[in-house]
């Protein structure tokens, strides 16, 4: 396509829809936040409204990670996916009123999703508590977001860069992971059947939803930002068809010493193992491709999330290809290591891809400087100490947690030993928090800056 | 947009794309053909235990779930490979920064 018959940004990104989707995504992250901090009072005993039905811990600790998912991943992968994709594609979603539609409907499930588990409607699916009732809405509104996207993207010829394959992939997988968590279970099959397609579903959503649109968005805004083309991009595919044929399965590994059928567990086992392999060939590409620019990792803020973010998933990765294995979950299960775990990889690798690529495009999108780069700094830095130390924390804690139990000790000796894990948890969570704090005080400057400069120039 | 990614590299940059080829390569069967060859045993131990004792059929569930999602994904592969979305494997990456520069070029 030559120059002269180029759409215009404007046609292909409805940036206040852009807005829109992350000013919904970092209110969720603070609802999801302050569902943590409950919790995270409850466990050192000091939680603030013992008796109150609906802000019972256990169902706020619900509200946290669906809220996390459904209000804070979702909404800002959609936001991001509605910049690149009609820029990658340089074809406008099927249709902007839909985007629209899209945006408004999935706040009611994700707000129906709080409100329903406040008034104890769960439905009994670890990470896939939607009441029953808003698992066909969210489902239609999967498919309205799959039918939206895939229309630019199937009028593409020839090779296509690797981002939209892994959004393509993105697309089919999480509909169809939904469906199978939320129906298959509830409805068609039950006892160590329903049990595995749960493992399956809860590993799903993070490899099957999540990761394919986070890698998807590195492999586009990692070149953008340090102005060059992904070291190789045959190794990209590698990754992406690695994940592809070795990810599904991986999700029986959280019901090791189950009844489960031992060559399944195992099978699980060595797919993990195998995608752990395809995870080094994602991040040879990505350091790689950093050679001779490592110094964006001082002067690139989104850079630096977004590298930060690697470095983490590498570990998780690694965690997950150890912890896997028989020897080791006989100690760690249902540990706080697996907590620690999980807050790595939700906390430390996504959200901070998604603050990185909302640290690049809010100044577009307002079309101003950022009102204060040390508030930005302060935002990274807060995250990064604070969910290191959680991790770190929470890992540690878990052996301890799971020696006591395999000596048999009381119950009441575990939790003992806890509290002091628990403390330096709740510490970690609200030095994220405020970090989160930090970039909503820096977002409303820059705002309100934005409004100064746009009236200074509508009057001269 | 398209270019030729071969054409107008230097002598020094040839024996690079050469490595950088290889290495794809020798990743790919490291990474593929252990991986192949486990799944194909623990194929091979499925169709027997559906063969044999009952109580363990319950576990056809997922792993039909996993081969289904599978099969789709290899014919996707198979759909690529025949349209030539493989062809020019280092294109795509150098057409799509060029489209962007060109999209951010229009706005200034």
């Amino acid at each position: 396509m030559s120059p002269n018959e180029l759409p215009q940004h404007e046609e292909l990104v409805d940036e206040k829809l852009v807005i829109s989707f992350f000013l919904a995504a970092l209110g969720y992250l603070f609802v999801s936040m302050l569902g943590g901090f409950l919790m995270a009072l409850q466990l050192i005993r000091h939680f603030p409204f013992p008796g109150v039905e609906l802000l019972s811990p256990g169902r706020w600790r619900m509200i946290h990670t669906n809220v996390v998912a459904y209000g804070f991943l979702a909404n800002a992968f959609l936001g991001a996916l509605h910049w690149a994709v009609p820029r990658l594609t340089l074809r406008t979603v099927l249709s902007k009123r839909l985007s629209w539609f899209i945006f408004a409907a999935w706040q009611v499930v994700v707000l129906s999703t709080a409100i329903g588990i406040m008034l104890g409607q769960a439905q009994a699916l670890e990470w896939g508590e939607t009441p029953v009732w808003i698992d066909p809405l969210a489902l239609a509104g999967l498919l309205l977001v799959a039918v939206n996207f895939m229309a630019p993207i199937s009028r593409l010829t020839g090779p296509m860069y690797v981002t939209l394959w892994y959004f393509m992939a993105a697309f089919v997988w999480t509909f169809l992971t939904y469906a199978m968590g939320n129906f298959m279970p509830q409805y068609f099959v039950t006892g160590t059947a329903a049990g595995a397609v749960g493992g399956l579903f809860i590993h799903d959503l993070v490899g099957l939803f999540v990761t394919p649109l986070g890698w998807g968005l590195m492999y586009y805004f990692v070149p953008i930002m340090l102005k060059k083309p992904i070291w190789s991009h045959g190794l990209s595919l590698v990754g992406f068809w690695g994940l592809a044929f070795f990810y599904p399965l991986n999700g029986i590994h959280h019901f090791l010493y189950t009844p489960i059928p031992m060559f399944l567990q195992y099978a699980a086992i060595v797919a993990t193992i195998a995608v752990e392999l395809v995870v080094t060939t994602v991040l040879i590409n990505f350091f790689a491709t950093l050679k001779g620019s490592m110094s964006a990792l001082v002067t690139n803020m989104p850079i630096r999330w977004f590298y930060s973010g690697m470095v983490f998933y590498f570990l998780t990765c690694l965690q997950c290809s150890f912890q896997t294995t028989l020897t080791f979950q006989a100690l760690i299960h249902f540990t706080d290591w697996v907590v620690g775990h999980a807050h790595m990889v939700m906390f430390g690798v996504f959200s901070f891809w998604l603050l990185g690529v909302m640290t690049y495009l809010f100044p577009r999108l307002l079309k101003t400087e950022w009102a204060s780069q040390k508030m930005l700094s302060w935002h990274y830095w807060l995250s990064l100490v604070g969910i290191t130390l959680m991790s770190a924390d929470l890992i540690v804690a878990g052996p301890f947690q799971g020696y006591s139990w395999a000596q048999l000790l009381p119950w009441e000796v575990s939790i003992e030993l806890s509290i002091p894990f628990w403390a330096v948890r709740l510490v970690a969570g609200l030095l994220m928090f405020s970090g989160l704090l930090v970039f909503l005080t820096n977002i409303g400057l820059t705002w309100a800056k934005s409004r100064k400069l746009s009236h200074v120039a509508a009057n001269v | 947009m398209m270019s030729n990614s071969s054409a107008g590299e230097s002598p020094i940059q040839r024996p690079l794309r050469r490595k950088s080829r290889w290495s794809t390569v020798i990743l790919a069967v490291v990474i593929l053909v252990p991986s192949c060859l486990a799944f194909g045993k623990k194929l091979a131990e499925l169709i027997s235990l559906a063969q044999g004792d009952a109580d363990g059929v319950f576990a056809i569930t997922p792993v039909v779930n996993y081969l289904l999602a599978s099969l789709g994904f290899f014919f996707l592969f198979c759909w690529a490979i025949l349209n030539g979305m493989f062809s020019d494997i280092e294109d795509p990456k150098r057409s799509f920064l060029e489209t962007e520069r060109m999209l951010d070029d229009e706005r200034i």
